[in-house]
């Protein structure tokens, strides 16, 4: 890899009620580019985020981010951390109290102690990146998805982080909003240098924007490499995801019983 | 037999664990003090929700239950020729029992299911989630001001319907019924104790303020981040503070009045 690692996964193993999400990952995740994780629903690629943020806590391994080690960070020094970070989240998880206004300016007055116009000059530079300068005076409630998901993105780079998560930024979006969002995504990334961790399953929209991407399976990193060397990989696994066959190495049944038997036929099905 | 006693030890366990989470919940809350600036105007809101609104209910219903009381100890009293005694009555039973343990339970039932569903939609939206992602400790953002405003607004509620019900009662003894006034007044002037009544009184407040705000933070706090989460949390809310307040009047009675 070209540039220096912002964070670093070692041997990361994690589970939760009895069952392993993960199992020895191992990850470098570039400054200053855009990495994206890809992986079917339900392979934790959202606990990887709330791992990164220090939310939960790996059973063993290192997470290092900005050369700190994240699970034995103290509560203080966690907190310090944070405010180098932004995450989008999927649902927005704007404050429903608030406004698109408020909501912005939240990490600003907790974090700073800046007086108020200049507070207002900020929320309304951050708003107008997104498009949104128009929408502040609008309640939570009464902004569309991807309206949402834009001021909670302006709110996540409020404090102008050094790094900044999305968690699934393209799920449940129209092709508009969608493209929307790829472009913010890009333009953030490129304009502010901001090192970019992309979390989804939307296979073109994510090799589009990334420069750097993996794919997590069972517990374990399956291919990762740049775009185009993930669309060469010999992995049939890799191919099958990239492409959205729907058989393949990854089976599309829950594992079940012999379905003879399911139906109650003696035989079984022929 | 064996799966009984092993599901009762898990119980235990449960139990254990649950409380364990809760103490250290109220410790990771009450923890720092926060900056003024900061602190004052989250927990002047909080005051309002918990206890400003709750004033409707906690007035009315200390009228009528005084005015009850003055009604039926009327009927009672007079039977002995000593209905003069019906204001001492009032104020004891409301000063003593029935101020604390009745507004700690329409608190649990109007503020604390409140606060369990509003920290627990949170949790659900991860608001709570991306508070923290800002560096921002839910616990102190969210948590705290509604703790201290449950703890600050409880004593003060009680005390409103303490003094509401001896009004209500003196409303039907003395203006309706016809009670003579002076012996009214001077009776639970001279029968209640400042310190042993009063004083006693409020700090049955104080614990039960304590208990129900604690439990109804925590169960929105600790609930299941879905909808049938929320509501049986709400639930575990309202039904244990109420049996936590009655458990609770029944040891704190004993130890003040129980003269032995």
């Amino acid at each position: 890899m070209a540039s220096e690692a912002y964070i670093t996964l070692t041997d990361v193993v994690f589970s939760r009620s009895g069952r392993r999400i993960f199992d020895g990952v191992t990850l470098e995740i570039p400054r200053g580019k855009t990495t994206a994780i890809m992986g079917p629903s339900g392979t934790g690629k959202t606990t990887l985020l709330r791992l990164i943020g220090g939310q939960l806590k790996p059973d063993s391994g290192t997470i290092m981010v900005a050369g700190e080690n994240v699970p034995k960070l103290r509560r203080k020094a966690l907190y310090t951390l944070r405010e180098k970070m932004g995450m989008l989240f999927q649902s927005g998880a704007l404050f429903t109290d608030l406004s698109a206004f408020e909501n912005v300016a939240f990490p600003l007055r907790v974090h700073t102690s800046l007086p108020e116009d200049m507070i207002r000059d900020i929320v309304l530079m951050k708003l107008e990146a997104v498009g949104l300068r128009g929408a502040r005076d609008l309640m939570p409630s009464e902004l569309s998805g991807g309206m949402t998901r834009r001021v909670a993105l302006a709110r996540s780079i409020a404090l102008d982080p050094e790094l900044i998560m999305y968690d699934e930024p393209f799920a449940g979006q129209d092709p508009i909003a969608m493209g929307v969002l790829v472009k913010l995504i890009r333009d953030l990334n490129s304009s502010m240098g901001l090192t970019s961790v992309l979390v989804s399953h939307d296979v073109p929209e994510s090799l589009s924007i990334c420069h750097y991407a993996c794919i997590i399976a069972d517990g374990q990193i399956i291919g990762e490499g740049t775009p185009d060397e993930l669309r060469q990989h010999p992995s049939e696994r890799v191919q099958q995801f990239l492409q959205g066959q729907p058989d393949g190495p990854v089976p599309f049944n829950y594992p079940a019983p012999d379905a003879g038997s399911d139906w109650g036929l003696t035989g079984g099905l022929k | 037999m064996m799966d009984r006693i092993a599901a009762l030890g898990r119980l235990g366990f449960d139990i254990v664990a649950t409380v364990g989470r809760a103490g250290y919940f109220l410790g990771g809350a009450l923890a720092g003090v926060p900056k003024p600036a900061v602190g004052f105007p989250l927990l002047v809101r909080q005051l309002y929700s918990v206890g400003v609104l709750s004033l409707a209910i906690v007035v009315v219903s200390g009228l009528f239950i005084g005015m009850v009381l003055g009604l039926q100890g009327y009927t009672i009293l007079s039977d002995y020729g000593s209905e003069a005694a019906v204001g001492q009555m009032i104020a004891l039973t409301l000063v003593r029992e029935l101020g604390p343990v009745v507004t700690a339970l329409l608190f649990a039932g109007r503020a604390g299911s409140a606060l369990t569903a509003e920290i627990g939609l949170m949790k659900a939206t991860e608001q709570l989630s991306s508070m923290e992602m800002m560096g921002v400790d839910p616990l102190r953002r969210v948590i705290a001001p509604r703790l201290w405003a449950g703890f600050i607004a409880m004593p003060i509620l009680a005390v409103i319907f303490s003094v509401v019900g001896i009004w209500g009662g003196m409303l039907v003894s003395v203006d309706w019924l016809g009670v003579f006034e002076g012996a009214f007044w001077g009776n639970m002037q001279s029968s209640v104790s400042f310190v042993d009544d009063v004083l006693n009184g409020v700090v049955k407040t104080v614990v039960f303020g304590f208990v129900c705000t604690w439990i109804a933070v925590f169960q929105g706090y600790d609930c299941v981040p879905t909808s049938a989460g929320i509501s049986s949390a709400t639930t575990k809310t309202v039904v244990y503070s109420s049996l936590a307040v009655l458990g609770l009047d029944f040891v704190l009675t004993a130890v003040m009045f129980g003269n032995f």
